[in-house]
């Protein structure tokens, strides 16, 4: 009983830790889709 | 009447020496080398005069370093105590880091000692900038390379990726674990190239100095094909830079990534020749964005907009990446 109630306290606390990492986080992905596009004049100013 | 020094005849100083014939108000070009025939050739092709290699010729307005960071320190040193502005090509984090060093001497002696004029650091520096201007706040920097000019260029590429890599944390270069290579989208015709973090992130830290982290990732660099007799042939490859940066726009998270492609030798020669000109007074489309005296990295002097400007006009040409960032 007392494993039980163990385990489920540390399950509890990787819940928590990982919705405070997940809400967090700053780690974004950068952009992947799209294309390049060069630089010309309005882009110099 | 300015007159300026170019020190190297190499895949950078060939571009650059051709870059600066062609810059208005420049009507003296005084070339020198190790190899004194090298810099007579290359004299004699750009309607310059060669000069003994090592010391500073009397009257020289100011100077363009096309050589690796070992022998380039002391040349900047001499030339900083003559009063002599100098931009320095060498992309090694030994040469980078003993020219910085010279920021006190260069202070003392009221003079402007450019460092990293190449493709990366070099343009990755003023691509930062430009991206971080775009932004409320950048705080985040990531360039790759790939690609190198000559083969001392080469040899210091593999040196550096052999290395500890060194990031820039929480105020200051740290050296980090070695992680395993990593996939970066470069502009076509390049592409895909798997890069590892290497050392030299000072350069973008000055460029971007609210930056809280900072890496510098770099492909590596295939052998020069050899031929069956004779010397290597030249390595003609293409080189490219990304520079990915991240801050806040408008209380929201955000990224701008620039991409430049060009030979390596014509890249870091094109920006060595415009960064030259610029302290030697020449270029007033070009500003500068901190003109103090001292020893600072290219992105840290040059107002991005304009000197990217004169870069395209010369046909190196950033692009930038239009994508959709995944939340």
């Amino acid at each position: 009983m007392r494993n039980a109630r163990r385990i489920a306290l540390v399950v509890l606390c990787a819940l928590l830790a990982g919705i405070v990492v997940r809400l967090r986080g700053k780690g974004s992905v950068p952009p992947t889709n799209g294309g390049w596009r060069e630089l010309e004049g309005p882009d110099f100013r | 009447m300015t007159t300026a020094l170019l020190v190297g005849a190499g895949a950078v100083g060939v571009r650059a020496g051709r870059q600066l014939v062609d810059t208005p108000g420049l009507e003296r070009l005084l070339v020198a080398d190790r190899h004194a025939e090298r810099a007579a050739e290359l004299a004699e092709a750009l309607g310059g005069s060669a000069v003994p290699y090592g010391p500073l010729p009397a009257g020289t307005d100011v100077v363009a370093l096309a050589i690796p960071g070992d022998p380039a320190v002391p040349y900047a040193h001499r030339a900083a105590v003559a009063h002599v502005p100098v931009a320095a090509v060498s992309d090694d984090p030994t040469g980078l880091t003993g020219l910085l060093a010279l920021d006190p001497l260069a202070r003392d002696h009221g003079v402007l000692v450019v460092v990293g004029c190449a493709l990366a650091p070099g343009l990755s520096d003023v691509l930062a900038r430009h991206a971080a201007d775009a932004l409320d706040a950048a705080d985040e920097v990531h360039v790759a390379r790939v690609g190198a000019a000559g083969e001392a260029c080469a040899a210091a590429v593999r040196r550096a990726r052999r290395e500890r890599p060194v990031e820039w944390r929480d105020g200051r270069p740290r050296t980090a674990r070695r992680l395993g290579p990593e996939l970066v989208w470069f502009p076509d015709p390049v592409g895909a190239r798997e890069c590892i973090s290497v050392a030299g992130v000072e350069t973008i830290h000055q460029a971007v100095p609210t930056v809280t982290r900072a890496t510098l990732r770099a492909a590596d660099v295939p052998p020069p094909r050899r031929r069956l007799l004779g010397p290597p042939r030249p390595r003609d490859d293409w080189g490219a830079a990304r520079v990915e940066v991240w801050g806040w726009r408008a209380s929201a998270r955000d990224a701008v990534v620039y991409g430049v492609i060009e030979r390596p030798g014509v890249a870091a020669g094109t920006v060595l020749a415009v960064a030259t000109a610029k302290i030697a007074g020449l270029l007033p489309a070009v500003q500068l964005r901190t003109p103090a005296p001292g020893a600072r990295a290219l992105g840290a002097v040059v107002e991005p907009a304009p000197f990217l400007a004169e870069l395209a006009r010369r046909g190196v040409k950033a692009a930038a990446f239009e994508g959709v960032t995944v939340p």
